[in-house]
């Protein structure tokens, strides 16, 4: 910490309010591990390894060897209205060799799991786009039960093109997941990564993210459910002036563990970054991790970076880690930046809105709603949004069932 | 139409960490449509709390009593069934509320309170109107509930929720304090225009005899160490202002005033 007075550092002013915004220049050595398609470069997880230490690795140990996939999870990609995508409108959905490119194309494999991952697909599936599309283009993955299973996704867009992705998981699923996507220069892309399986599901992910040169990405998760889920965002830019924006939303049920990584590297110059995270975490146990890296290389002179991540505690004996880390190894940029906060829903704001005639489960949606509604609408896709409000609504409602009222009364 | 706010023989405590504390021991009222009660009393005397306890904060246990609205026991209802049956708290301290909208707040609290949802044009009129009188900016209507509101603006706000919501009767807690000579004006005459449309009973508790020049009172109570120990025309507010509250107080208590 003491160097940091040292560099010449635009830094934003510690606000007195929020301890945790002045920036912090941290170590994040992520630019120092291993990247490799081969397993054996990883050591095997543990707690005592730092990209591991918030992960329960007893519970997803199975993705940590390379596995005969059951190849039994489902896969296929149309518009979100339900129509037929097709090579005339530029959309090209289709199985390929994992040994074709683009696939293993866009960065490496950056932990054990990932490169686990990779070593067992046996299935790998292409999406190309190479014209703007003004309707989302919807993969649906379901999962079909709790043999394990590995997949593989490249996703390419192409120059100028401008076009929304969305990848809904659904089902019970054990998946191994690896997602490429590379963006054209001055492209204008979003891709939605939906995260809705049933509670015993368990999901290890890696998405793998090129924004070309000019162009515009905005990468959104949403992880709603699933026993375990962990998904690590790895990201370079192919060019100046590109601008990546980050979205993540998760809701924590008892007992779940939701983990989102994101690895922000800033390889060029004038690229802006933003990344945002923001989960509700309700019940016993419930425990999600957010890591968000940021780093800035030499070469990235005028970089302008930011990340955030907020949680929101509904019942006591919840955990949220959140950790923030900027690597900044270029003294001229725009501004780096990070904040982090756990909250606890607020029994006087509760008595509050009650006092005005709001029931409690009222009271309760309308203040998630509030915590989530700004970084709702930016996903940008209205459909999502909608679908999203409705599942936080029913999530709360829930909240009223007897098992949630057990849980209630034990802490 | 005429109603009745009556509180029998209250007793409530809250948990501290030193063990139970009593605060209330005893508070007997009764509050008729269209009359206006002011309650002065010592700091820490338990004013808030009895407040608080009406409209049914979890903190505040109580022991025993009653408080019938209109015959109907208001202490057997969650604090959100209390502000249907027409009970509204103007808070000492309003709440922030971050991420929740003015706006979407009092349409929804309205809604609940009227068991449907208002019309959307004369409701957007009615919330314009009403902030217009009480010198707030529109944009307030785009900010969190209190988030970041100054002292007075909060207290704008509570007479703004009351004069939306017209209930049966209001307690308001110190809602003068904190406001400067115009601000309590204009808060003052927000509260006269809602009791003129809804002529609901009103519970007004204050250190101050300023406001009472402006909101005028039939009753005025003293309050200490937990009940109701005087109660006078509004002569009182001003014989308490001259003379203090000592005489009120049993020797050695550990009120603040009685310390300062
Ligand atoms: N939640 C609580 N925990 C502990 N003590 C409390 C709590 N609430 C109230 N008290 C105590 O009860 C007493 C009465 O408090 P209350 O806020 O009702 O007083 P008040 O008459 O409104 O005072 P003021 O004029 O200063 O607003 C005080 O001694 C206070 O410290
Ligand atoms: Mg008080």
């Amino acid at each position: 910490m003491s160097n940091a007075t040292s560099q010449e550092v635009s830094m934003p002013v510690a606000d007195p309010n929020d301890p945790y915004k002045a920036p912090a220049l941290m170590p994040s050595s992520a630019d120092k591990e291993p990247r490799s398609f081969s397993p054996d470069a990883f050591a095997v997880p543990t707690r005592k390894i730092d990209d591991w230490r918030y992960t329960p690795v007893e519970r997803i140990s199975e993705f940590f060897d390379v596995f005969t996939p059951s190849n039994a999870t489902e896969i296929s990609a149309s518009y979100i209205d339900g129509s037929a995508v097709s090579e005339s409108s530029g959309v090209s959905f289709r199985s390929i060799e994992k040994t074709q490119a683009p696939a293993g194309t866009v960065l490496k494999p950056s932990d054990r799991a990932s490169a686990v991952q990779w070593a067992s697909t046996d299935r790998t599936y292409a999406l190309e786009i190479t014209k703007d599309q003004s309707i989302p283009v919807l993969v649906n993955i379901t999962g079909a039960g709790l043999a394990l299973d590995a997949l593989h996704l490249v996703i390419v867009a192409g120059e100028n093109v401008h076009a929304d992705i969305v990848l809904e998981h659904s089902g019970q699923a054990r998946l191994a997941e690896g997602v490429e996507l590379s963006t054209g220069k001055h492209s204008e892309v979003s891709l939605t990564s939906i995260q809705e399986w049933t509670n015993d599901s368990k999901h290890v992910g890696s998405h793998r993210l090129h924004v070309g040169e000019g162009a515009h990405l905005r990468h959104s998760v949403v992880t709603l459910s699933g026993d375990v889920v962990r998904l690590r965002m790895d990201q370079d830019f192919g060019g100046p002036e590109g601008d990546l924006n980050m979205l993540g939303i998760y809701f924590v049920d008892p007992g779940q563990h939701i983990e989102h990584r994101t690895m922000v590297v800033h390889n060029y110059p004038e690229c802006k970054s933003r990344v945002v995270y923001k989960g509700a975490l309700d019940g016993k146990d419930a425990h999600s991790t957010w890591v968000g890296n940021a780093l800035i290389q030499p070469s990235a002179p005028n970089t302008d970076s930011y990340e955030l991540n907020r949680n929101l505690v509904l019942t006591p004996g919840a955990i949220a880690d959140s950790e923030p880390n900027l690597e900044i190894e270029n003294g001229n940029i725009v501004g780096a930046g990070h904040a982090s906060s756990v909250g606890r829903f607020d029994d006087e704001e509760l008595f509050y809105l009650q006092s005005r005639g709001i029931p409690e489960i009222e009271a309760r949606k309308l203040v998630v709603r509030g915590f989530f509604g700004e970084l709702v609408d930016q996903i940008g896709i209205a459909e999502i949004s909608k679908h999203l409000m409705g599942v936080i609504d029913r999530r709360l409602a829930r909240g009223e069932s007897d098992e949630m009222k057990h849980v209630l009364e034990e802490n | 139409m005429q109603h009745t706010l009556e509180i029998k023989d209250l007793h409530a405590a809250v948990e501290t960490k030193e063990g139970r504390k009593e605060i209330l021991k005893g508070v007997n009222l009764t509050v008729h449509s269209g009359e206006t009660h002011a309650i002065m009393g010592p700091n820490g005397s338990g004013k808030s709390t009895l407040a608080y306890t009406l409209a049914g904060h979890p903190k505040y246990e109580v022991e025993s009593g009653q408080a019938l609205l209109d015959g109907q026991d208001l202490l057997k209802m969650t604090a959100d069934e209390r502000a249907k049956a027409g009970l509204f708290l103007a808070m000492q301290y309003p709440v922030e509320v971050p991420g929740v909208s003015m706006t979407n707040f009092l349409r929804t609290a309205k809604t609940e309170v009227e068991g449907k949802a208002p019309a959307i044009r004369s409701w957007v009129k009615d919330l314009q109107g009403s902030m217009k009188k009480l010198r707030m900016d529109p944009k307030f209507a785009q900010r969190s509930v209190n988030e970041g509101f100054s002292g007075g603006e909060k207290k704008r706000a509570e007479v703004l929720q009351l004069e939306l919501l017209k209930p049966k009767f209001a307690i308001l807690d110190e809602t003068d304090s904190g406001l400067d000579v115009d601000a309590l004006r204009v808060v003052s005459e927000g509260v006269n225009r809602a009791k003129e449309d809804n002529d609901f009973g009103i519970l007004m508790v204050t250190h101050y005899t300023r406001i009472l020049r402006y909101i005028k009172p039939d009753i005025v109570h003293v309050f200490a160490d937990g009940r109701f120990i005087k109660t006078g025309g509004p002569e009182l507010a001003d014989e308490l202002e001259e003379t203090g509250y000592d005489q009120y107080l049993p020797e050695g208590s550990d009120s603040e005033s009685a310390l300062a």
